[in-house]
């Protein structure tokens, strides 16, 4: 057992900041790979044309999960090791609806913002600027949203404890999940995409 | 079979192999195994009889006095042991629940218990689990109030002896011990008084050495 | 902006405008997907975290509040977690790392592709002063989500879809919900 390398030891605090760095080259890259530095191609996903979001998205997700499970099943990564972001369901919730509105209205997320302005989208720049006063506004509303953000927390759970179900079903089901969404996904784009134009 | 195969177009290969995959774990087992380890026996044993294993109270004592802060102090004991008395800059990790208790692989970890087995029992834990330097303090708490914390010196004491003596009260005030003096016995029952817990200004910090840094998004 | 970087920025300017005339097809979505699943696997494996975007924004904003008003900034218990308890510089943040990676990967992929242009994102249905406004709008918006919701896409749904947490999971079904819920009232803007 020798990953996560980070949390073996294997280097220190600074090295990982040039690891982030490469990382981030690695994410920014593909985003820009895929499109995702124009709103447009984005936004097409929420009205059926264009479905790359979606297909993007789950596949990456299932690379990594199904890569994570594998790696972890031989002994090479300790799972338990890998950092799970605690659940605080109702905030959750609440803000991921939050931020779909916000997504469709200004055209991009915050990462796929940052790869819009650096290939010269000026919505893009303007998105970012308007993300440092939304996180502003929320740090000055903090104290009075304190509670809510606080609240029905539980803890870093995973969907197959959540369930209590085994890993590995979760994983196949996840896996089935994505690849009949990306079959439908390509039934949805013929389907509008080809109405429209 | 070959011909479905190669009749599929990338993204229906990428699919049918992933789908294996998903397929796969339905009956492939628990992926969380960090829980089993492997020991080299003969490197612990090497390291047993080197005395590499292991501090002693003095050290550690002067190390806290020292200000030190390149160690993890552990106190294994329950949490009602660790709230009547610790050693200044100890954290608590009751045994049970050791193995989640976050420790980095590279940080330097000093175990105690009450007499030191369970500090024993941990080292070997900790050294299977690959940290590169975990101790034990020798003899435990135990150890620490008869020599720090309640030090004594013989009837008849040499030149020696006394300036040692002389130290040795030093470093138990520091504690907020109580030197013995007088009878050689060394009466460090549970009768004795144990200091009370605001010692050190310098203990470290709660929650270890280094802050834990979030790890969120 | 000094006579150099004018002349670096003109360069660049100069060599987008070149890659531009012909920019290539986008990737299949499933290879790039393919390589961001790794990429997010290989900070997995090597970090034991993944990726992330809103967080490096917060350290941003912390780090501004800090230089203008420092007192306001320390008893302000959001800002004060990211400003850490001083023994380091708050923009020394894996996350901010991260985006700035981010930044030049994006542009590199740009740069390779052609699709380096200074352009204004928008439908034919609707003027660039009033995306650039939806924009700002839906910024901001989008920045009171994030926190809310302690994450992004790239956090919350990408990383935390990839170790099965429950909340990541909730929270992206609901950021597909509310995108596309809200899309019929904004499709001015891109149709």
């Amino acid at each position: 057992m020798n990953a996560p390398f980070f949390k073996f030891g294997f280097f220190n605090d600074d090295v990982s900041l040039i690891v982030a760095f490469v990382i981030g080259i690695g994410f920014g890259f593909f985003l820009e790979r895929a499109g995702f530095g124009s709103a447009r191609k984005l936004c097409a996903q929420f009205y059926l044309t264009d479905m790359a979001v979606f297909k993007v998205m789950f596949t990456a997700i299932i690379t990594a999960m199904v890569g994570l499970y594998y790696l972890s099943l031989a002994g090479f990564v300790d799972l338990s090791l890998v950092n799970v972001n605690p659940t605080f369901i109702v905030p959750q919730t609440i803000g991921g609806l939050i931020l779909g509105v916000g997504f469709v209205v200004g055209g991009y997320c915050p990462g796929t913002s940052c790869v819009a302005a650096s290939t010269g989208r000026i919505d893009g720049a303007v998105y970012l600027a308007g993300i440092l006063v939304g996180v502003f506004a929320f740090g000055e509303a903090f104290p009075l949203l304190k509670g809510f953000y606080n609240s029905t927390s539980m803890g870093s759970i995973t969907l197959p404890e959540l369930l209590g179900v085994s890993y590995g079903l979760v994983v196949f089901l996840v896996v089935l999940m994505a690849v009949g969404g990306f079959a439908g996904a390509t039934w949805v784009e013929k389907k509008f995409a080809g109405a429209k134009s | 079979m070959k011909n479905i195969f190669s009749g599929m177009n990338l993204n229906q290969k990428l699919g049918s192999f992933v789908g294996i995959l998903g397929v796969a774990a339905l009956f492939l087992g628990n992926p969380y195994t960090g829980s089993t380890a492997t020991v080299n026996t003969k490197e612990l044993t090497a390291l047993i009889q080197q005395e590499a294993d292991h501090v002693e109270a003095e050290q550690l004592a002067d190390w806290i006095i020292q200000g030190k802060s390149d160690f993890r102090l552990l106190d294994l004991r329950s949490e009602a042991e660790f709230a009547q008395y610790h050693i200044p800059g100890a954290e608590n990790a009751p045994l049970a629940g050791l193995s989640d208790y976050p420790v980095h692989r590279n940080d330097k970890v000093i175990l105690y218990s009450e007499g030191g087995i369970h500090a024993a029992q941990a080292w070997i834990l900790f050294k299977a689990r690959e940290y590169k330097s975990a101790y034990v303090l020798r003899g435990g708490l135990d150890e620490w109030k008869e020599k720090i914390l309640f030090p004594t010196v013989l009837l008849k004491p040499s030149q020696q002896d006394l300036a040692a003596y002389e130290k040795k009260k030093n470093v138990s005030k520091f504690f907020g011990g109580s030197p013995q003096t007088g009878s050689g016995e060394a009466k460090t029952g549970p009768q004795m008084a144990m200091p009370k817990l605001e010692m050190p200004s310098q203990a470290v910090p709660p929650g270890g050495a280094k802050k834990k840094k979030k790890e969120g998004c | 902006m000094t006579a150099q970087s004018k002349a670096v920025s003109m360069n660049v300017i100069g060599v987008a405008e070149k890659t531009e005339r012909t920019p290539h097809p986008y990737s299949n979505p499933y290879l790039a997907g393919l390589g961001l699943g790794l990429v997010l696997l290989a900070a997995f494996v090597v970090m034991g975290r993944g990726l992330g975007a809103s967080g490096a924004f917060s350290s941003l904003v912390a780090t501004g509040v800090q230089a203008v008003a420092p007192e306001h900034a320390k008893s302000n218990e959001y800002f004060a977690e990211y400003l850490g308890d001083g023994s380091q510089h708050p923009l020394k943040d894996w996350l901010v790392f991260e985006v700035l990676g981010v930044l030049v990967g994006g542009f590199v992929s740009g740069i390779l592709a052609g699709r380096l242009r200074k352009t204004v994102e928008k439908g034919p249905n609707i003027s660039v002063r009033g995306r650039l406004t939806y924009a700002f709008v839906g910024g901001i918006i989008m920045g009171v989500g994030a926190k809310l919701a302690r994450g992004c896409t790239s956090g919350q749904a990408l990383t935390g879809g990839a170790v099965l947490g429950v909340g990541s999971w909730a929270f992206m079904m609901m950021v597909f919900a509310g995108a596309y819920a809200a899309a019929y009232f904004v499709r001015r803007q891109w149709r």
